[in-house]
């Protein structure tokens, strides 16, 4: 049965023939020559309007549709992954440059033109030479400074998880020092028979030390275990949501390392300062009901 | 003194017999209730502050020519007609077409040219001069930053190239005299703005193009924005009008709700760490006084009263960290509102931490179910304490 849905949805052209076939995700039809022109879909259209590669669907440039040109779907393609389009719909075909102009019935124009060069590192002085060439065409690196604005998008958002993990730490702390205080507490009784019995306040407090490393030790291993088994589930969810190839939450040694460098010595402050509050009585007022 | 009352002194007093241990607790409650007050506030601060935002213009419908979010979309053909035909429904008081376009003011300042209509230039947004020297329909008014970064005033002619179509050439330079400095409500930190007239600016693409990014619909009183968007949809189906609240919901939708999620996992967390923390401490606490409990049970205190004491001590814990968490948590929300509106492409009226009396509500009302829910096991533990079992272990 005939499907007929006007679905609005970015077209990007390529001027390679080749490319058209080159990011292609799943499998390819077999292409006929003699028949409509090909054309890539993305995963999400796919998805979303149950299309299958090698179905013939109908493009216009009309918002209403009208005079469609028919296409084969040679392929599906996942978009680059774009944090700047997080949440927006990735409805987009690819199709060769000719049949672009024919579709939008344009003259022979495009919107850029993609030069690769043998050295990345040269893009700005080959920007400079070439932009004086071309009177009123933008010349500009790709890594300049659209790309320097995306960056700062994430800068900031950096910003702000540290800002949040900054505040999540100290109420970690705090929560940290009362459990201490609470354990200190509890020993009291065995502190002070401890003293009277001739242990010094160096040797129980070193005592404490060593049980505060433990625990924080413990505590941010636990902590890194466990951010590293909820982070698969985390990017599934977000990944879901968003309908994005994207990775939202990474475990990287650095962030290990970081964690750990600020929980253990953090727990051992906690276990000193309660240790401290302890020790700083008389032996025989510690053993005292 | 009724029963309820002599519960909470007993309960106060027991707290401040270790006034350290309570501080503490008190502080530790005050960081994780300002963190989850900021949460609430986020959730929905940038909704509450974007749907401000666009009322603060001044029309309640947005037109587009596709359901995407604003200036994200295909333009719209035609837009001088169409605004006309939709200005002439009973339910539209005025309709007008807005278009946004590089330009380049000579030598080579790049800013955002807006061109539109309509009572708008008389100042809902940003076409009045803030030095009153605006005055006819050819000028441009221009935002601070682009005064400044021109150094030029009211008065003052300007050359600027305009790129009608995206991604083309632009065409030759043409003078614009400056008719005023304004202040552009969609704005960024960064942003370089001027403004024109719709006319001007068709003249200056060469009299092509009557292409709008958008139209916007003001309703007409007694009406309202979803008349008129029923109505604009009876009478042009190809056209997508969105009503302020339609717009903020397809925001929620995409680019919003991260901050949305976040908040939602962070208030989660916070209050999980919260119940952690009343838990433990009120555990502990009991169990060093299970000696003392034991103690005034067999003197005669009922299982209610010693039950009532840990919820009094858990409620005084909560209630003082969560008063305190309030102030705590608006210091914060303004450093860290700083901190997000650094991003570029934020309009600077835009807040992501916005109060709302609701937010404290639920801020007190999920606080309050904390405390219940971490008074719990500790109330079981007093409850059912064995009076001579636990005299005889911890006096004797």
């Amino acid at each position: 049965m005939a499907r007929r849905a006007i679905v609005s949805l970015a077209a990007a052209a390529l001027a390679l023939a080749q490319t058209l076939g080159d990011n292609t995700a799943a499998s390819q039809a077999d292409v006929t020559r003699d028949g409509p022109p090909e054309l890539l879909v993305s995963r999400q259209l796919l998805e979303a309007q149950h299309l299958s590669v090698g179905e013939v669907v109908s493009i216009s440039a009309d918002p209403k549709g009208d005079q469609p040109q028919p296409f084969r779907i040679a392929g599906v393609y996942e978009p680059l992954p774009d944090p700047m389009r997080l949440g927006a719909l990735r409805h987009e075909v690819r199709l060769h440059l000719p049949d672009l102009v024919s579709l939008t019935s344009s003259a022979d124009s495009v919107d850029a033109i993609n030069v690769a060069l043998p050295d990345p590192a040269t893009a700005a002085a080959f920007a400079r030479e070439v932009a004086p060439r071309l009177p009123g065409m933008m010349v500009r690196s790709t890594s300049a400074p659209d790309e320097a604005q995306r960056a700062a998008t994430f800068i900031v958002l950096d910003r702000f998880h540290l800002a949040i993990a900054i505040v999540t730490v100290i109420g970690s702390s705090v929560f940290l020092l009362a459990l201490t205080l609470m354990l200190v507490d509890e020993r009291r009784e065995t502190v002070g028979i401890l003293r009277l019995i001739g242990f010094r306040r160096r040797r129980i407090l070193l005592y404490m030390l060593a049980e505060g490393v433990v625990l924080a030790g413990t505590g941010a291993i636990t902590g890194v275990v466990l951010a590293a088994l909820l982070q698969g589930g985390v990017n599934r969810f977000f990944q879901w949501r968003y309908d994005t190839a994207l990775l939202f939450v990474r475990v990287t040694p650095g962030v290990v390392a970081r964690s750990i460098a600020m929980s253990v010595p953090l727990g051992v402050l906690a276990s000193i300062a309660s240790s401290w509050t302890l020790l700083r009585h008389e032996a025989i007022s510690l053993s005292r009901r | 003194m009724s029963t309820a009352t002599r519960s909470l002194a007993f309960a106060a007093r027991s707290l401040l017999r270790q006034p350290g241990r309570a501080g503490v607790g008190i502080l530790g409650i005050a960081a994780v209730g300002a963190l989850l007050f900021d949460m609430l506030l986020l959730s929905r601060g940038l909704v509450v502050s974007f749907r401000e935002l666009l009322d603060s213009v001044g029309f309640d419908v947005r037109i587009l020519s596709s359901d995407s979010l604003p200036m994200g979309g295909a333009r719209l053909a035609n837009a001088s007609q169409i605004a006309r035909d939709l200005a002439a429904l009973p339910e539209v008081a005025e309709a007008i077409p807005i278009r946004v376009i590089d330009a380049e003011a000579v030598p080579a300042v790049g800013f955002a040219l807006m061109a539109i209509d309509g009572d708008f230039r008389a100042g809902r947004a940003g076409r009045a001069g803030r030095d009153g020297g605006y005055e006819g329909s050819e000028g441009l008014v221009i935002n601070q930053r682009l005064a400044d970064a021109l150094k030029v005033k009211a008065g003052d002619t300007i050359r600027v190239r305009v790129s009608c179509v995206s991604g083309r050439a632009p065409l030759p330079p043409s003078p614009f005299p400056v008719a005023g400095v304004g202040e552009f409500p969609f704005d960024d930190g960064a942003q370089l703005t001027a403004s024109t007239s719709w006319a001007r600016l068709r003249s200056a693409c060469g009299g092509e193009g009557d292409d709008a990014d958008m139209l916007l619909v003001a309703s007409r009183e007694g009406h309202g924005a979803d008349a008129a968007v029923r109505a604009i949809r009876r009478a042009r189906p190809d056209l997508h009008p969105a009503t302020n609240e339609e717009i903020v919901a397809r925001m929620q939708q995409g680019s919003f709700s991260y901050f949305r999620q976040i908040s939602a996992v962070l208030s989660t967390i916070t209050l999980l760490f919260g119940f952690l923390l009343i838990t433990v401490l009120l555990t502990v606490s009991v169990n060093q006084r299970l000696a003392e409990i034991a103690a005034v049970r067999a003197l005669g205190f009922s299982r209610g009263r010693v039950a009532a004491d840990v919820l009094w001590q858990s409620a005084l814990l909560v209630g003082s960290g969560g008063l305190l968490a309030v102030p705590l948590g608006f210091a914060l929300s303004l450093w860290l509102d700083r901190i997000l509106k650094a991003m570029p492409g934020v309009p600077t009226s835009i807040h992501f931490f916005v109060f709302e009396p609701r937010a404290l509500a639920l801020h007190a009302t999920l606080l309050v179910v904390t405390a219940l829910a971490a008074a719990m096991y500790p109330i079981r533990l007093v409850a059912a304490l064995p009076i001579a079992e636990t005299l005889r272990n911890e006096v004797v």
